[in-house]
């Protein structure tokens, strides 16, 4: 299922944050949004999510859903968002009971899931004894819970250290290798956004367009932290980014 | 705390304590200061004459009237020493504070006598519709009280022992308040209470309530009040205590012949209807009032003698009934040696 | 390369160490202090007041209160008290805190509850309780209602408070999160509105149910022939100091149970807090 977003633009009161914003995220691609800090990539993000709505334009869905699918558009938080007073599996479970579903349905989706993101032997222990990157892993492990259409993640390892964000992002190639999943991905960091985006859309600053739409072809799987070729493409885009990024520093918030 | 119409002669002596200058001119007899525990009550008639009418002045007494709210807490203050002298019905609080030797009974002042007005019993209008008609009929129902101990629980007994049932069988409810009591028997809340005639008058001339029977019926020679003091007053400060009562009498004197035997004029029966009427109902209008006072005023014992007799009774009900200890004696709550006793 | 580790520098002649400035503003645990204050307390008044330092008209001897305690265990009179004022207390505080909290909720949910109740709430609050114990009566009679109703009214208002205050503390990230995720709302209000407020409703609640033993003595002013406070009432009354204070260790005693009841709830109920 595509997610398709047409002319949109958003405004908080007099705050133009988002202006003409044409996009589309292909069904079994992740696209990754790269913009300098207040362009207004979380707020597309909940456009796209149904959590805000557009002051002018359209955001659509384009196609069928995947068979399964519990909750079409899911999103994955920088911080998380897991209920502290429930277990790794109670977490799970929160967004599943109000489903349809059988206990034993129930059951074998948290088992897989949990298995899946290697949090097996965690499923009991409550979200205050795991680390970053563990509890990232649980919302993951309940984003794909619900079997969604489309993942909105916003910058889902940048409360992370640098080791862990690199066993991480393994683990999201990994997962999308053996299900390829539909995914737009917002990022500060680019080489993050070169390791998982199989195209990345570069946003100006405030108020946010889209610049340049940059695709990268070396499948997912291959690509490796020194890769020449993606280092070009790192360079590329950060030479897009520095003069906004530049300016977008020197602004002031509510000037 | 206030001091009402301040005479010319304190307002002097004042100016003379306060100041340091040493040549203002000083009165020869330097009046003695006492604080006199009052309540707005017209029990209370003979504190405000004498105040009124300088016999405690003649006496060498610089009075500060100090208002209660109830006897319960003028009776701590008498202990305390934050009030000299005090008028009030004997009650558990006093036997306790008597028994730790801070205060003693010197004289007597209210008491029922035959004849002349006195406490009654009421019953509320919804329980006098449905058959409580007499005191007879009072097991069963409810009976307001201040706080146990209180002399409305002592009446309670007198007529339970008069009439020859257990106290036990009437419910007691206690509200703390003279006013919350009225308002309860006003509105049925409960059934049954003892009051002294200048509240029950008002009450059945308003049609708030019956009377079911007479205190003086079942208990003639009940010694309702009491003047009292701490103990220090009584036994090393004779000579004030005396000054005190003597003084008070002559206000009892006034009270008596004005209200009770009604031997005085009429001019007399208003000026001192007045006179006591700024203090205890301001908001009531002078001819009313001394209507009141003609009306209701119970007598107050001739140069504030005391019925050991009834005091012994009240003492017994008291240990009887467990709210002080057993061994609490006459002597520990009375000096009878200031008055006349009987 | 430098070699920094510390066993192969020279040790300079005017090396010190780096003063400690880290203390403090810790308060830890200590079950002891707690107990001695109180037993030199209560020692201090035994001796106080046996030698007659202190006057039997201020202070009576802790052993006699004690004795006096002890009696009341013995004659059934506790028991007699207890179970009216329990009763009371049992009823005011559950109606007045179960009202509370849903008028919590509501405030912290809907616009409109908070347009029109938040003043109403504010307005209520400072009333003393005690001086509408007359009206109480009129509304609801003289027996049990108006001892229940005052309790719960006086345990009401700051329940809500705590109520909404903590339903407006709690984490909009999670509301959002159970949004995203297509959960009803009456299953966001109980499985992540209420857990998240909990903390803050049961330590309102703490502060309700001690302004609720306050209320008893006051509720008990008003007809009651049994009861904790009738008793210390009674006892006022009476000048019976031993009685009076056994009253008021009965009452402290309830406090303490009820605060540590709430503990028990708070380490049960708040155990993922760790
Ligand atoms: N709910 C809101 N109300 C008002 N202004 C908002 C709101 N959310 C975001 N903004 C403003 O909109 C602009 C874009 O915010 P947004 O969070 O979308 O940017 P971003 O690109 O995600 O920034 P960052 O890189 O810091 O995450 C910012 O100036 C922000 O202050
Ligand atoms: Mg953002």
């Amino acid at each position: 299922m595509d997610i398709r977003v047409r002319h949109a633009s958003h405004a908080y009161g007099g705050l133009a944050v988002l202006s003409d914003i044409d996009l589309v995220a292909p069904a079994g691609k992740i696209l990754c949004l790269v913009g300098p800090s207040g362009c207004g990539k979380s707020t597309l993000l909940r456009l796209m999510g149904g959590l805000e709505r557009p002051t002018s334009g359209a955001i659509e869905l384009v196609g069928a859903p995947p068979s399964g699918c519990l909750n079409e558009l899911t999103f994955v938080f920088q911080h998380f968002a897991l209920l502290p007073w429930a277990s790794v599996e109670g977490n799970v479970r929160f967004v599943l009971d109000h489903h349809r579903l059988s206990e034993a349905e129930r059951a074998e989706i948290v088992a897989d899931v949990l298995a899946r993101t290697g949090l097996a032997d965690f499923a009991e222990a409550w979200p205050r004894q795991l680390s970053g990157g563990m509890r990232q892993r649980v919302a993951i492990a309940r984003a794909l819970a619900v079997r969604p259409a489309v993942l909105l993640m916003d910058e889902p390892l940048s409360a992370l250290d640098s080791q862990t964000r690199e066993i991480l992002m393994e683990d999201l190639v990994g997962l999308w290798t053996r299900a390829p999943f539909t995914a737009v991905y917002v990022t500060h960091n680019l080489a993050e956004a070169v390791r998982l985006g199989h195209a990345v859309a570069v946003m100006s600053r405030r108020p946010g367009r889209i610049r340049e739409i940059v695709a990268i072809d070396t499948p997912l799987s291959e690509r490796r932290p020194d890769d020449p070729e993606l280092e070009r493409v790192q360079a590329r885009l950060w030479s897009l980014l520095r003069d906004e990024a530049i300016d977008a520093d020197r602004e002031l918030v509510d000037g | 705390m206030t001091t009402l119409a301040t005479t010319r002669r304190s307002v002097l002596a004042g100016i003379g304590a306060a100041s340091t200058l040493p040549f203002l001119p000083r009165r020869a007899r330097a009046a003695t200061p006492l604080n006199l525990g009052v309540l707005r009550l017209t029990s209370h008639a003979p504190n405000y004459i004498a105040y009124e009418r300088g016999y405690f002045a003649e006496e060498g007494f610089e009075v500060e009237l100090v208002f209660f709210e109830a006897a319960q807490p003028m009776a701590v203050a008498i202990a305390s020493g934050d009030a000299d002298f005090g008028v009030t019905a004997i009650s558990g609080g006093l036997v306790s504070l008597a028994q730790r030797g801070a205060v003693k009974v010197i004289g007597g002042a209210l008491a029922e006598e035959p004849g002349i007005p006195g406490q009654v019993v009421l019953a509320s209008n919804q329980a006098y519709d449905s058959g409580l008609t007499t005191a007879a009929a009072l097991p069963g129902h409810t009976f307001g009280i201040t706080t146990a101990g209180s002399s409305f629980h002592y009446m309670l007994s007198r007529v339970a022992r008069g009439e020859g049932f257990d106290i036990a069988q009437v419910e007691m409810r206690p509200l703390q308040k003279v006013g919350t009591i009225v308002a309860a028997l006003g509105s049925g809340q409960i059934d049954s209470w003892a009051i002294v005639p200048s509240i029950s008058n008002r009450l059945l001339a308003e049609g708030q309530a019956k009377k079911i029977a007479d205190m003086s019926q079942y208990a003639p020679d009940y010694q309702v009040t009491t003047v009292f003091t701490s103990s220090a007053i009584a036994n090393d400060d004779r000579a004030r205590a005396e000054a005190f009562l003597r003084a008070l009498s002559r206000g009892v004197n006034d009270y008596n012949a004005a209200f009770v035997d009604k031997t005085a004029n009429a001019e007399e029966q208003a000026e001192l209807a007045a006179l006591v009427g700024q203090y205890v109902s301001p908001d009531v209008p002078a001819e009313r009032f001394l209507e009141t006072m003609t009306t209701t005023s119970m007598r107050i014992n001739r140069d504030l003698g005391l019925s050991v007799s009834s005091v012994r009774d009240q003492l017994d009900w008291f240990k009887a009934e467990g709210m002080v200890p057993a061994d609490v004696t006459e002597e520990m709550l009375i000096d009878p040696s200031f008055v006349a006793t009987f | 390369m430098v070699d920094l580790s510390p066993a192969r520098q020279p040790r300079e002649a005017d090396a010190r160490p780096v003063p400690f400035r880290g203390g403090g503003f810790a308060p830890g645990r200590n079950r002891w202090a707690g107990l001695v204050v109180f037993v030199a307390l209560i020692a201090f008044f035994e001796v106080g007041t046996r030698t007659g330092v202190i006057s039997s008209l201020t202070m009576p001897p802790p052993s006699a209160v004690a004795q006096t305690l002890w009696r009341l265990v013995e004659t059934g009179l506790l028991w007699q008290n207890l179970g009216p004022s329990l009763y009371r207390l049992a009823m005011g505080s559950l109606v007045g805190c179960g009202a509370g909290i849903l008028v919590g909720f509501a405030i912290g949910l809907f616009t409109l509850a908070r347009a029109g109740l938040v003043p109403l709430v504010s307005a209520l609050f400072p009333i003393p309780k005690i001086a509408l114990l007359p009206l109480f009566v009129i509304w609801f009679g003289i027996g049990e209602g108006s001892k229940v109703a005052l309790i719960a009214f006086g345990t009401f208002t700051p329940t809500v408070v705590a109520t909404f205050g903590a339903v407006d503390g709690v984490d909009r990230g999670l509301i959002r999160m159970a949004q995203s995720f297509g959960v009803p709302w009456l299953r966001i209000v109980t499985r992540v509105v209420l857990p998240d407020a909990l903390a803050g409703i049961l330590s309102g609640l703490r502060v309700s149910l001690a302004i609720g033993i306050v209320l008893l003595v006051a509720a008990e002013m008003l007809g009651a022939r049994y009861g904790i406070g009738a008793y210390i009432l009674e006892a006022g009354a009476l000048y019976d100091l031993e009685r009076l204070f056994a009253g008021v260790v009965i009452l402290s005693v309830l406090g303490l149970l009820v605060s540590a009841g709430i503990g028990a709830l708070e380490r049960r109920l708040l155990r993922w807090r760790g």
